[in-house]
């Protein structure tokens, strides 16, 4: 399977893939709005020597989709230099099948990047690695400043629902407090693919 | 004799739309087993989670096993605890 120009047309923009949405458009258009793009890197995407294709996969049910879709839509609407078309994961099987995260889970979101000629410059997949590992340290960190939480690695159903909810509050405010890191990071990851692009 | 109350627990990921293999396996266990589960409790959560307890003993985990599990291997623990 190849990605050529009419099977890259046959994705939806941007807006139409916001348009389909069953669910979830209020967060990743909330998302989008809290994205904060530096004159620096919004000044390396708009130095582009031309638009870069950008192929996406994804599903409005996934939350690494929702949080990071919306970094590359301002990418691509406040530069004007990424052509982003956005794919279905469960309707495009075949191209889920070449970008298996590795080499084996279907993790969206899926942002290829390709030249005029279709070439890949590269290719990104969920989130950044340092988003992880971050994330996982405060988790880690609030189960240590809360011993009600019991063990990180515990099955949640052993604790009580009135904990549950209090431990989910913890994990969405964190998530919350990480959320500029994680943004910036998925920019400064997107920013080396996009600029490999031949001058 | 006295009678045991089985309850079985299936925790999912709300953000990775596990509703629909939720909602098989609980329809699974109802048709299967019926009143002789006292509970079957739904628990949306965070994080790729998929695991299925009973007694709250863990049968099933996705991030211990890898995947969802297959309804009869679920079927089959809970037959065996509800017979034991």
């Amino acid at each position: 399977m190849t990605i050529d120009r009419v099977r890259f047309d046959q994705g939806l923009t941007y807006e139409a893939y916001k348009d389909q949405m069953t669910r979830n458009r209020d967060r990743l258009e909330e998302n989008e709005q809290r994205v904060d793009l530096s004159a620096q890197d919004l000044a390396a995407f708009r130095a582009l020597p031309r638009a870069v294709k950008v192929l996406v996969l994804a599903e409005d049910w996934c939350g690494d989709v929702i949080a990071n879709l919306p970094v590359l839509g301002r990418l691509a609407k406040d530069s004007g230099k990424l052509d982003v078309r956005i794919f279905l994961r469960d309707q495009n099987d075949d191209i889920m099948q070449r970008y298996l995260n590795k080499g084996q889970f279907k993790s969206i979101p899926v942002f290829v990047f390709f030249d005029d000629d279709f070439r890949e410059l590269g290719h990104w997949i969920e989130r950044p690695a340092s988003v992880t590992e971050v994330r996982a340290k405060r988790r880690k960190d609030i189960f240590a400043a809360h011993p009600e939480f019991g063990s990180p690695d515990a099955p949640i159903d052993q604790l009580s629902e009135e904990t549950r909810v209090r431990l989910q509050a913890e994990l969405t405010k964190m998530r919350d407090e990480t959320v500029k890191f994680a943004n910036a990071e998925v920019v400064r990851e997107l920013r080396e693919i996009a600029t490999r692009v031949a001058a | 004799m006295t009678a045991i109350a089985h309850k079985v627990k299936i925790t999912y990921c709300a953000e990775c739309g596990y509703e629909a293999q939720t909602l098989e396996l609980a329809k699974t266990l109802m048709l299967e087993f019926g009143a002789r589960l006292s509970c079957i409790e739904l628990i949306p959560w965070e994080g790729g989670t998929f695991d299925v307890s009973l007694d709250g003993d863990l049968l099933h985990s996705m991030t211990r096993e890898g995947g969802f599990p297959k309804p009869a291997a679920i079927t089959d623990a809970v037959r065996a605890r509800l017979s034991a």
